[in-house]
């Protein structure tokens, strides 16, 4: 279980922002994939992302075959970044529950996106899928790091070491 | 291999959208990462920008396989590249192109003073994947590039001087690709500078103004002999084309004058440098620039290497043309001239320790376009000749041209074109392959500093 993390940072992630989703196979190859949605809950402590299982068929069985994650919440507009690792996942098929939250996601990215000069439509293109062919992906992060580019990228959020 | 290239995905490869790749150590921890920079190598290799020694970094040493997720930015089709990290280049064609590249993308997305390339991470790409999505309708193809380019070989290949080579490929870049501020630099290999020779969409031609070699786009681009585009403007200091004075400090006292001002845009938001070469040696670079962000594409960048390539032959062939002919031609004999005398004569300076001449109080030109001016000048006057030829320029030890690769046609359009901006009391004109005239339309005096 990792420290907690700062209060503005889980407010950043928990608004909708970038989404990007790693892990690996047996032999150590790394998959990857954006995610069409996230959610945050218990402060940081239950991280929820959404992927669209077409364009993500490596991860999703990387994800349940060795349960290791990787994933980068970015802010576009300011590249304030953090990446969290798990090593347990918990996997189940999005349902209608999930509906809005995705809808929800995918008008907080619009916003996000069009900071950086891009109209929605693209936006809507970029995560576009269909609720049927969507994973949800649960983890407890383990681990924390600032990943915004400058001298303190790498950095372990809340360690004391 | 089935599915799209390398070379077919070149457009998500702008850094206007940021990339992601995901690593993963020795141990087995996945690692992903935001990658400013994913740049088109070659048709199996790209390379990203190594900035920060990070966790990517420490991965990709012990574990050279890696994951690229790229976006098309016109229609957000997704792309993933799985890559095999192979080397790491921190200096040459490929670092000082991505340098160059990066600057403009730190500028626009204010990271300048973070976004600092301390390496080119080079891949190999062992597949591409396409991925299913809804993208956007792509924009409709640019029509016609490769017709553009044919039009300008057309029109290169109708040449039949140097004047009309670099005039015939402005011209075309105006007229087939849409480009409207344009220059053509020569090099100078013994001062290791770039004189401007041809410019066109310029408020002042800015003919016969200097670059130093490795000094920004156009300095970079003959230094590294790799073509160098930026699509932002950037605040780099490195890659903005202010002119510094070329003049050594043992003639400080016209500096201020004597400098013809760069004619460039002073904020461009696209530049494109490609380096014209032949026969291996480089001969100049051909730059184009713009107001308008993203500018050149790859595809321009195609464009502007094949014209660049084209021109560099061209200009070779001429020197070659004129040089066949100066041995077959004797000089001719020196008909006296006949200078009006009524006009006030012209003082015409020139200050030996730079070669520099002033018409009047007007800085001219320097160096060997200077000495060759103050040579026909003085054979002008100590001998009444209008006639030369450019055998025996060359043949001048006094105007120390060097044996082979002197760009004399080069030199003397420049000094042509020079004074034909100065009001034209003095002109040379063209009478034959390898020969040329002096005019004079006012007496001068010549004034030895």
């Amino acid at each position: 279980m990792a420290a907690p993390l700062p209060p503005d940072l889980v407010a950043i992630m928990a608004r909708g922002v970038s989404v990007i989703v790693a892990s690996r196979d047996a032999a150590l190859r790394p998959s990857l994939m954006r995610a069409v949605g996230s959610r945050v809950e218990a402060d940081g402590g239950d991280i929820t992302v959404y992927l669209s299982r077409p364009q993500s068929r490596q991860l999703v069985q990387d994800l349940a075959a060795t349960g290791h994650i990787a994933v980068v919440f970015s802010v576009p507009s300011t590249h304030r970044s953090v990446q969290l690792k798990a090593s347990r996942v918990e996997m189940r098929n999005a349902d209608a529950d999930d509906a809005a939250v995705l809808a929800r996601y995918l008008a907080s990215m619009e916003h996000e996106v069009q900071q950086v000069g891009f109209a929605p439509p693209l936006t809507r293109a970029m995560l576009a899928h269909r609720l049927d062919d969507v994973v949800a992906v649960r983890f407890t992060p383990e681990q924390a790091f600032d990943q915004t580019p400058g001298p303190r990228a790498g950095t372990a959020i809340g360690s004391t070491r | 291999m089935s599915g799209p290239t390398l070379q077919d995905i070149r457009c998500c490869f702008e850094g206007i959208i940021p990339a992601t790749v995901a690593t993963c150590s020795a141990e087995g921890v996945p690692n992903v990462a935001y990658i400013s920079q994913v740049f088109y190598a070659d048709e199996r290799h790209v390379a990203l920008s190594f900035q920060f020694f990070n966790k990517t970094r420490q991965n990709i040493l012990a574990n050279p396989y890696a994951t690229a997720l790229v976006l098309d930015p016109g229609t957000a089709q997704f792309y993933r590249l799985s890559i095999r990290y192979h080397r790491t280049e921190t200096s040459g064609p490929l670092f000082e192109g991505m340098r160059a590249q990066l600057a403009g993308i730190a500028s626009h997305s204010g990271m300048q003073d973070v976004f600092k390339l301390l390496g080119s991470d080079v891949y190999e790409v062992e597949r591409i994947e396409a991925l299913e999505g809804e993208p956007l309708p792509a924009p409709p193809a640019r029509a016609g590039l490769l017709g553009a380019v044919r039009r300008a070989s057309e029109r290169l290949a109708r040449c039949t001087s140097l004047d009309e080579t670099l005039n015939a490929v402005l011209a075309s870049l105006n007229d087939h690709l849409g480009i409207r501020h344009a220059m053509v630099l020569m090099l100078d290999p013994a001062a290791q500078r770039l004189y401007t020779v041809a410019s066109c969409g310029y408020p002042t031609s800015g003919v016969g103004s200097e670059i130093g070699v490795g000094q920004g786009v156009i300095g970079v681009a003959a230094r590294e002999r790799t073509p160098v585009r930026i699509g932002h403007m950037t605040n780099a200091a490195l890659y903005t084309q202010a002119m510094r004075s070329s003049f050594g400090a043992n003639v400080p006292d016209f500096e201020a004058v004597a400098e013809i001002p760069y004619p460039g845009l002073a904020q461009p938001h696209s530049q494109l440098a490609a380096p014209i070469q032949n026969g291996g040696r480089m001969l100049g670079v051909l730059f184009v620039e713009s107001t308008q962000e993203l500018q050149f594409s790859y595809e321009d960048e195609d464009a502007l290497v094949a014209i660049a390539g084209h021109l560099g032959a061209a200009i070779e062939l001429m020197q070659a043309a004129t040089e066949a002919s100066e041995s077959a031609a004797a000089v001719p004999a020196a008909p006296h001239a006949a200078t009006p005398a009524a006009l006030a004569p012209l003082v015409v300076k020139h200050f030996a320790a730079n070669d520099s001449i002033f018409l009047g109080d007007t800085y001219l030109i320097k160096g060997v376009a200077g000495a060759i001016l103050w040579k026909l000048l003085r054979d002008h006057s100590q001998l009444g000749r209008t006639e030369f030829s450019n055998r025996e320029l060359r043949l001048d030890p006094a105007l120390k041209l060097p044996d082979i690769c002197d760009n004399l046609e080069a030199r003397l359009l420049l000094l042509q074109r020079r004074l034909a901006e100065q009001g034209g009391a003095l002109r040379m004109e063209k009478t034959g392959r390898g020969r040329f005239r002096l005019v004079l339309h006012r007496p001068v005096e010549l004034v030895a500093l």
